[in-house]
């Protein structure tokens, strides 16, 4: 393909717009240093600007993300960019990396663009919205969300018709479908990589029914059922409408279970888990929630208090291991599981089950590089070279690693991280200035 | 080549055309919006009571259903007595 590529020059590169990205980003920025931060996706914030709320705070997740976010993108040391990828990432010498960035059309002039969102009311489009993980529809000109950063529109050609109704209505005019990828190739002296984690998809178990049984949904699905923008009015099953009354949790989905090949702890789904009971029994006061599990690990500060606080309001902890999960005609599930206490296979009716899945490494980690090939550990996150002294340190010098890039871990340990990696950084570019 | 602004994606269409399964999609969202608009014409109806009366299933229903509530077409009514099931609205 001949692409043209326009060379730019940024002291450090940040890769992941997430909590740990942006973090890092900021300190970076505040410190003088000029920040390229690239995100994949249409908004900052990864999955964290997604979440209800945190644990074991119970703060609004939105309220501590957004002003972040805000700062990251409004900090005049930081330019964004959003839907790129970068590839080929070459380091020539120290203090001295290359590497090509894909930066696709967003067909919005983001700089114009009001968030009036009449583009999006006169789309005729309709799609699931991957930012409400299926439960709903959006439309093909959209904002992803309605605390998307940058907030403005976006057309998914994907699904667009090219109808022009959009553009029709665009009172600045800002909708442009002339725009075409752009390619870059840039000139960093530090690279910090904060690609974050996957969820395991649950579709790999199939005996637990997801996507099959309709009112089988995931931890993330439920984290919006029950955040502000939410997709319902309330918490509803998506199979019929029914507000549910009989919840159950299914801990460990797709962690610690080596036959779906991830034996490793993800670190959150114990704790998010309690977190959503809690506030499930906050917005549906005579529901039953029960949460089914094989370890509580509340190993964080604050954490042990508050599963005995979930235990306080009423949740009920069942220590048992889930076979299988059978649907009854009226949409209710009958779970099978093994009460470990007691060492007999019991049956449970629940009108809702929601599959607290794991974490996986990004599989995007090891083909960022050129020639020199970045270490990953037995679970494809990426190595930490020096774990016990210098955490944030990968093979490559002047290369480092932030937040869940590098392991399953909660929100603070990644910003955290993203503090380490961020310093390493800086002392990497004070100790390899050119003279 | 200059484009006229306000009219890009004319030019875009006729540069690399629309995939007929997207076409076919907007025809299967505009056919169930009207249905469903249709049937809530003249009386508030729950998930269930319109999946009968539409011959679809609940899920797809709820699906649906939502999405216009998000659009502004639908709107949400009373909860019945066992305080399980929303009936849905036109918004007029």
């Amino acid at each position: 393909m001949n692409e043209e590529r326009k060379v730019i020059k940024y002291d450090a590169l940040v890769i992941g717009g997430g909590i740990a990205g942006g973090e890092a980003a900021l300190n970076l920025a505040n410190t003088g240093y000029k920040v390229l931060l690239v995100e994949k996706d249409r908004s900052l914030g990864g999955k964290m600007i997604l979440l209800s709320k945190v644990f074991p705070t119970l703060d609004c997740s939105a309220c501590i993300t957004t002003p972040k976010v805000s700062e990251i993108a409004r900090h005049q040391n930081i330019t964004i960019f959003t839907e790129s990828e970068v590839s080929d990432i070459v380091k020539k010498s120290e203090n001295n990396f290359t590497a090509q960035i894909t930066k696709k059309p967003r067909y919005v002039r983001v700089e114009d663009c009001t968030a009036c969102q009449l583009c999006e009311k006169a789309c005729p489009v309709s799609v699931r919205d991957e930012y409400q993980f299926g439960l709903i529809g959006r439309k093909a000109a959209f904002i992803p969300f309605s605390i998307a950063n940058p907030k403005a529109a976006a057309i998914d050609i994907e699904n667009c018709t090219l109808c022009g109704a959009c553009e029709k209505v665009c009172p600045t005019h800002c909708i442009d479908f002339t725009m075409e990828t752009e390619y870059y190739e840039l000139h960093t002296k530090t690279v910090i990589l904060a690609t974050g984690f996957n969820l395991f998809d649950p579709l790999e178990i199939p005996r637990y029914g997801y996507g099959q049984y309709k009112n089988v949904i995931t931890s993330m699905q439920m984290e919006r059922e029950i955040a502000p923008t939410r997709p319902f009015n309330t918490i509803l099953r998506p199979g019929d409408g029914k507000v549910p009354d009989k919840i159950a949790y299914v801990l460990c989905t797709g962690s610690r279970d080596a036959t779906v090949g991830n034996p490793i702890c993800s670190q959150i789904c114990c704790m998010y888990s309690i977190k959503q009971a809690q506030l499930l029994m906050g917005a549906l006061p005579m529901a039953d929630v029960t949460i089914y599990y094989i370890n509580i690990r509340s190993f964080g500060k604050g954490f042990e208090e508050f599963y005995q606080q979930a235990k306080g309001m009423g949740v009920n902890f069942v220590k048992g291991k889930i076979g299988k999960i059978n649907e009854k005609e009226d949409g209710n599930l009958i779970l099978t599981y093994e009460d470990i206490n007691e060492g007999v296979v019991k049956e449970a009716e629940h009108d809702m089950v929601v599959l607290s899945v794991g974490a996986k490494s990004n599989p995007t980690n090891g083909k960022m590089f050129g020639q020199e090939k970045l270490k990953l550990d037995p679970f494809n996150f990426i190595a930490q070279d020096d774990l016990q002294g210098n955490p944030s340190k990968t093979n490559i010098n002047g290369v480092f690693v932030a937040g869940t890039a590098s392991a399953p871990m909660d929100i603070p340990d990644s910003i955290l991280s993203a503090g380490s990696a961020s310093s390493e950084a800086i002392s990497y570019l004070i100790q390899h200035q050119e003279a | 080549m200059e484009v006229e602004v306000g009219k890009t994606a004319k030019y875009l269409r006729e540069k690399q055309g629309v995939p007929e399964h997207i076409k076919e999609e907007l025809k299967e969202f505009n056919r169930i919006k009207r249905e469903i608009t249709n049937a809530l014409q003249n009386e508030e109806l729950t998930i269930a009571q319109l999946s009968e009366k539409l011959q679809m299933s609940t899920y797809d229903v709820t699906y649906y259903l939502m999405s216009l509530v998000k659009y502004g077409i639908v709107a949400t009514g009373e909860i019945d007595d066992m305080d399980e099931y929303y009936s849905y609205k036109l918004v007029k």
